[in-house]
């Protein structure tokens, strides 16, 4: 320590002051984080952003920045969420409370920076492994949109800020996220365990597994329905992450637990404004990498990326 | 113009060979693209050489206490002071072949296979200078401005009326504490939260957007575009996470455009691909 501080031109004192410091901002965290709401250098941070008095940080392209400034939205602030949750009786319900958990920090961050909505919102987790828990975090661009007065409750858009332009313009707000999750476990019956779970000849449906799992995903859905019609008119459900897994049991027949988490991005329909016409033309594309154009999933989405993961429930 | 004679001979030789104003039978080098060429040269720009930094950086050894959420400034440093390097060794020779800038800048770090505290740090990137001799485009100081945007957004920006200052970056190395056994075990069967974690994933992400923010004051700029957050761990012990902020610092060209100047983008379809 002591050669690199000097390196850093470090003296004793000021190491000292800056553990100071950072403790102090930890506690702030905590009270924070347990009464739900913002450190004092958080609200600070976004107040600046917000009247203009620091730069303002974007997530966007500049060709995002381009249409969002022609269409009288401005870029305030980063702001993201983030909750860590740990998986206790259930592993698919913890995934809908670690999201909306971490969703309404991101709300609270843009409620301080005075915006009107968010865009641009990814869906991320960080590669740290700690027993049967996780880390859901969001992240997106906090904007301002002219001739509104500032939001108690801004809109939350997963989709990036060239699609939520091209909706307004269709008269539709993407308004928040939808999440349906549901788990259940499935003791096949004597009848066919008995017989040595599916080791007959036959080409035959499993039609015990087949209905079980059916259920599974029908109730997800159905959830994602009910999450659905709190926020807005209908949902664009960008992802889909099913599992099926087999449990072994000793002196036992094995069970089944299936599980499925749809997420997806809620929008609102103002049928009252005519549609924009959206006259298309054919082009040849400039851009060498994929063009934000072709992409309609939210990008930077890594939380379900493969279904190779595993848990508890 | 003036090349620094910190540079070594074959370098200066090369940059003498470069394409700049009034040479025109110079040549040029570029890792762009045709598409990426026709657009830079679109925007009014002449790519004149690639500029490359490098950074071979012993990173220092610092170890969090196991049970605490703090902040590796050792390491926060380090990282940050190898690619300040990387940025400003690559900014000196986009300087000394008279550059006013360079767009699509590479900043990356690799782990070398034979040590496990020494990363190689790397900057490149095209310099290039504006066709009719402009002097208002260099970046903070009178030095190239330096932004990761490709030639297809730098175009994009000069349309929005903006142009690049400075490639901003923020870097916070934390270590996340292990959450005690007895701690664990009264969580176990209980949904819940864990919250010191979310407190130092939290911690960290401000920390390392606050230091960019501070670069981007720094720089005047009047916004930061293109801001994405890496998260990483060089080879370090698990618990221990680099957040790494990034993007293209930028000012209004003169005077803000108004919104209506800005082209309507037409809605495509490419048929490309």
């Amino acid at each position: 320590m002591s050669l690199l501080g000097k390196l850093f031109g470090n003296t004793s004192d000021a190491a000292a002051a800056q553990a100071n410091a950072s403790a102090q901002r930890l506690a702030e965290w905590e009270r924070a984080l347990n009464v739900g709401g913002l450190p004092s250098f958080v609200e600070a941070r976004l107040g600046a952003a917000a009247s203009g008095r620091a730069p303002w940080l974007a997530t966007m392209t500049p060709v995002e920045l381009a249409m969002v400034r022609q269409h009288g939205i401005r870029p305030i602030a980063m702001v993201s969420g983030t909750c860590w949750y740990h998986f206790g009786y259930s592993w698919t319900l913890g995934h809908a409370e670690g999201w909306h958990a971490a969703l309404a920090r991101l709300r609270a961050e843009a409620v301080a920076a005075g915006a009107n909505a968010v865009v641009d919102v990814k869906l991320r987790k960080i590669g740290l492994h700690h027993e049967a828990s996780m880390d859901f975090t969001v992240l997106g661009t906090a904007v301002r949109i002219e001739g509104l007065a500032k939001s108690d409750n801004p809109v939350i858009a997963t989709v990036p800020a060239l699609e939520f332009v091209r909706l307004l313009r269709s008269g539709i707000v993407p308004v928040g996220i939808a999440i349906g999750a549901q788990y259940n476990f499935f003791s096949p019956s004597y009848e066919v365990t008995g017989r040595g779970l599916f080791s007959t000849w036959y080409n035959q449906p499993l039609t015990e597994l087949g209905g079980f799992w059916e259920r599974v995903r029908r109730e997800a859905l159905s959830k994602l329905h009910q999450d659905t019609k709190r926020q807005g008119h209908g949902v664009l459900a960008h992802t889909h992450f099913g599992q099926l897994i087999k449990l072994e049991r000793e002196k036992q027949p094995p069970q089944f637990l299936g599980r499925h988490i749809v997420v997806g991005t809620v929008i609102h329909d103002h049928r009252s404004v005519t549609n924009a016409p959206l006259e298309i033309a054919t082009v040849v594309d400039m851009r060498d990498d994929e063009s934000p154009l072709l992409s309609t999933r939210p990008h930077g989405h890594n939380a379900y990326s493969s279904n190779e993961e595993d848990g508890p429930i | 113009m003036s090349i620094t004679n910190d540079l070594p001979p074959h370098a200066i030789e090369r940059l003498r060979g470069l394409r700049r104003e009034g040479h025109a039978d110079g040549i040029f080098t570029s890792d762009f693209s045709v598409n990426e060429f026709l657009l830079v040269r679109k925007a009014g720009f002449e790519p004149i050489g690639l500029c490359v930094g490098t950074c071979v950086y012993h990173v220092g050894i610092q170890y969090g206490s196991w049970g605490k959420n703090q902040e590796l400034e050792v390491l926060s440093q380090a990282m940050y002071h190898a690619r300040e390097l990387a940025m400003s060794r690559m900014r000196e020779e986009a300087a000394g072949m008279g550059a006013d800038g360079i767009v699509g800048v590479k900043l990356t770090v690799k782990r070398l296979e034979w040590s496990a505290d020494i990363l190689e740090f790397m900057a490149i990137g095209t310099g290039v200078v504006h066709a009719k001799g402009h002097t208002a485009f260099k970046g903070p100081k009178g030095q190239p401005f330096t932004s990761d945007l490709s030639g297809q957004d730098f175009w994009t920006l000069l349309h929005a009326g903006y142009r690049p200052l400075e490639l901003v970056m923020g870097s916070c190395v934390y270590h996340v504490a292990h959450q005690g056994f007895f701690k664990s075990l009264g969580n176990v069967g209980r949904n819940t939260e864990l919250t010191n974690f979310s407190q130092a994933l939290y911690d960290a992400r401000e920390i390392a957007m606050e230091r960019m923010q501070h670069e981007a004051i720094e720089a005047g700029a009047e916004g930061v575009v293109g801001v994405d957050l890496f998260e990483g761990s060089h080879a370090w012990q698990p618990h221990v996470i680099e957040f790494f902020a990034v993007g293209t610092a930028v000012t209004p060209i003169s005077t803000e455009q108004d919104a209506s100047v800005i082209p309507d983008p037409q809605l495509v379809l490419s048929v490309n691909n």
